[in-house]
């Protein structure tokens, strides 16, 4: 089976890559360094809630604002897909902690911030979203599982889906499962495939144990290594025109997808 | 939408394990809550505790899986047939051609939370602790497809109470696009100090039974569970069918449900709209029915608007307490029973009920013959998920 998508938008937020514009000399070699992008660029938040939002929130947001405003969408239009390994860790951490320690003194702000859908939900209510907004999780498969789950959305709706993919670092104990040193967000608004566009063809594979992509920068590759959910570096290469040859992205279980690009 | 087929289920809570104890139960109003018994936490409730979890090991290749969670999960593989029904399900179909979708909040926090209790003197896990399958929120989608030797898209909704609702849309998409044939879709949720302690921290705990929509209801109780189905086109002995589903947004805020029930209201219209069915044609509602004051109160209101004259009502959270991230397979499979047996359950603990509610809430089981029923899940995020299930 294939799935052809349109690939309508794009957005990224991490470390030294706070736009595409950054992504794109990224690509042509330059070394984007480790600056955390700022939380500026997120107009959904009043300055108050950017600055007591979760740090999940302010990554995700931002590059899921960005393919909005690429795609010329509304943010409060498209169903969307959130999709993390680990949530936020920041807040597992403090949960762990706390309920180690002084359980009778759990933040409850926090304790409704430790859901996995925590980065969704600021998004639905920042954005205004009332139709699906989901989250997801594929472990180190994450970026697989979203890519399925929003692809499947696209074929049954007939319309744009967000979707969105992000992991953070583990600063502590959690390091021992979790070895990301930097964070990473990208967004893609997705549609159905329309006749001379870009589009994007999907197909499951079995058995893809390992990533068969063409080569990133090592910078950017670093980053792939880093964390999981920067594998997508691969699909914004190739949704970008730096390479064209089709991506393997595997999974640990269950199929893996073959991503080629179609005009 | 084509309705998909529903060829198992099983079911482990505190009201019972397995669809044969828990018939019983609903009929004689046996709930399965007790006083808070659970290691380590000294708040004064009562919670839905699944007894021998503790006891279960997970072994060879499912060790890396071991923590409670998984615990719960597999001893709700072992009831009800489900693990014959699964290799049944092998036969017809490849192994690649099965999805694998399970719901979860909790995943393995409880082992987490362990793991921070006992860091070494560095700061860091103790190396038995160092268990990557379980600390992450997809330990129990990646462990059922790995204990049942599923291969196709494997895949971890994790929205808060809602997650194990979502489960079957996101199946139902699976098989439609062509990702699978079939899928085991399920929820599991398991008690630990986070949702003890977060609850308590939110004011929303009851130091009694609760009370689903009891006027003088006054919190939930917290509980566990674990519950399967397999979705498939076509079934020789199917139990009920997926006819609708909805899933919307509140936009509103992130641990309190809109106050007119907006996102409540739309998921439940686009169920029915999925369905193809008039809300007449529903014959019973499992409800969300927390029994917080907040809940019970928006969701009775949305379910006056949608159907004007609701059909006989309950929530089953008496018996079970509110099982978070299971809620939704839990309350599915008691939707499926009330279809199968003809036996609508009872709002359990409710005697005077929310102004409003008397003429719909049942405070007492029913036999009655139902086609179609509906199940509504709501969570944090302000994610809602109605189903619409049919007899078979």
């Amino acid at each position: 089976m294939k799935i052809t998508l349109r690939t309508l938008g794009c957005g990224v937020s991490a470390p030294g890559l706070p736009d595409l514009e950054s992504l794109s000399h990224a690509l042509a070699g330059k070394d984007p360094g480790t600056e955390m992008p700022g939380a500026a660029g997120i107009s959904l938040l009043s300055p108050r809630e950017r600055r007591r939002c979760p740090a999940t929130v302010k990554l995700s947001m931002a590059a899921a604002e960005q393919a909005c405003r690429a795609a010329g969408v509304e943010p409060d239009r498209p169903d969307a897909v959130f999709t993390s390994g680990m949530g936020d860790l920041a807040i597992s951490d403090y949960m762990c902690r706390t309920l180690a320690e002084t359980p009778d003194l759990l933040s409850p702000m926090r304790f409704h911030n430790s859901v996995h859908n925590a980065a969704a939900g600021y998004w639905s209510i920042g954005a205004g979203a009332r139709g699906d907004v989901t989250a997801l999780s594929g472990a180190t498969d994450s970026l697989v599982t979203g890519l399925i789950e929003a692809a499947a959305r696209v074929h049954c709706d007939r319309r744009p889906v967000l979707l969105v993919v992000y992991d953070m670092l583990a600063d502590g104990p959690m390091r021992a499962v979790w070895q990301a040193r930097h964070p990473f967000a990208c967004a893609f608004l997705l549609g159905p495939a329309a006749p001379g566009s870009a589009n994007l063809e999907l197909s499951p594979e079995d058995g893809v144990r390992e990533d068969d992509c063409p080569p990133l920068p090592s910078a950017l590759a670093e980053r792939v290594a880093d964390n999981p959910a920067a594998r997508a570096l691969h699909l914004l290469a190739l949704v970008s025109g730096h390479h064209d040859a089709p991506l393997r992205l595997a999974a640990a279980q269950g199929p893996g997808l073959r991503i080629a690009r179609r005009t | 939408m084509e309705a998909l087929q529903i060829s198992a289920m099983t079911l482990a809570c505190a009201a019972g394990k397995g669809i044969g104890a828990l018939r019983p139960a609903l009929a004689e109003g046996r709930s399965g809550l007790r006083a808070n018994d659970y290691p380590g936490c000294e708040l004064e409730t009562w919670i839905g505790r699944v007894d021998g979890v503790e006891d279960i090991v997970l072994e060879d290749d499912l060790a890396r899986f071991q923590c409670r969670n998984n615990q719960l999960a597999a001893i709700a593989l072992d009831l009800d047939g489900f693990r014959e029904s699964a290799a049944e399900l092998l036969e017809r179909h490849r192994p690649e051609r099965i999805a694998c979708v399970v719901g979860t909040s909790t995943a393995g926090i409880s082992s987490t939370e362990r793991a921070f209790r006992e860091l070494d003197a560095q700061g860091a896990f103790r190396p038995e602790h160092v268990m990557p399958w379980v600390h992450t929120p997809h330990t129990s989608a990646a462990f059922v497809a790995a204990a049942l030797g599923l291969a196709g898209p494997v895949q971890t909704v994790s929205t808060a109470c809602s997650s194990s609702a979502k489960v079957f849309a996101t199946a139902a998409r699976l098989i439609e696009t062509g990702f699978a044939d079939a899928a085991v879709v399920g929820g599991v949720d398991s008690l630990c100090l986070s949702v003890l302690y977060g609850f308590h921290s939110l004011e929303l705990v009851s130091p009694d039974p609760c009370r689903p929509f009891d006027r003088s209801r006054t919190g939930l109780n917290l509980g566990e569970a674990a519950g399967f189905a397999i979705l498939e086109r076509e079934s020789k002995h199917a139990l009920g069918r997926l006819l609708g589903w909805g899933e919307t947004s509140d936009a509103h805020h992130m641990a309190s449900p809109h106050p007119e029930g907006e996102g409540a209201i739309t998921a439940m219209r686009q169920a029915l709209d999925r369905a193809g069915l008039p809300p007449e044609a529903i014959g019973y509602v499992n409800c969300h029915g927390t029994a917080t004051p907040m809940n019970d109160r928006i969701e009775t209101a949305a379910l006056r608007t949608v159907f004007g004259d609701p059909p006989p009502a309950s929530s089953t959270k008496a018996w079970t307490g509110h099982t978070l991230g299971a809620a939704g397979i839990t309350e599915a499979v008691f939707s499926l029973m009330a279809l199968a047996d003809g036996y609508l359950p009872a709002s359990l603990n409710c005697s005077v009920p929310e102004p409003g509610a008397a003429d719909f809430i049942l405070r007492d089981g029913r036999r009655e013959r139902v086609g179609a029923v509906m199940s509504n899940s709501f969570g944090f995020g302000g994610s809602n998920c109605t189903l619409v299930l049919g007899a078979a």
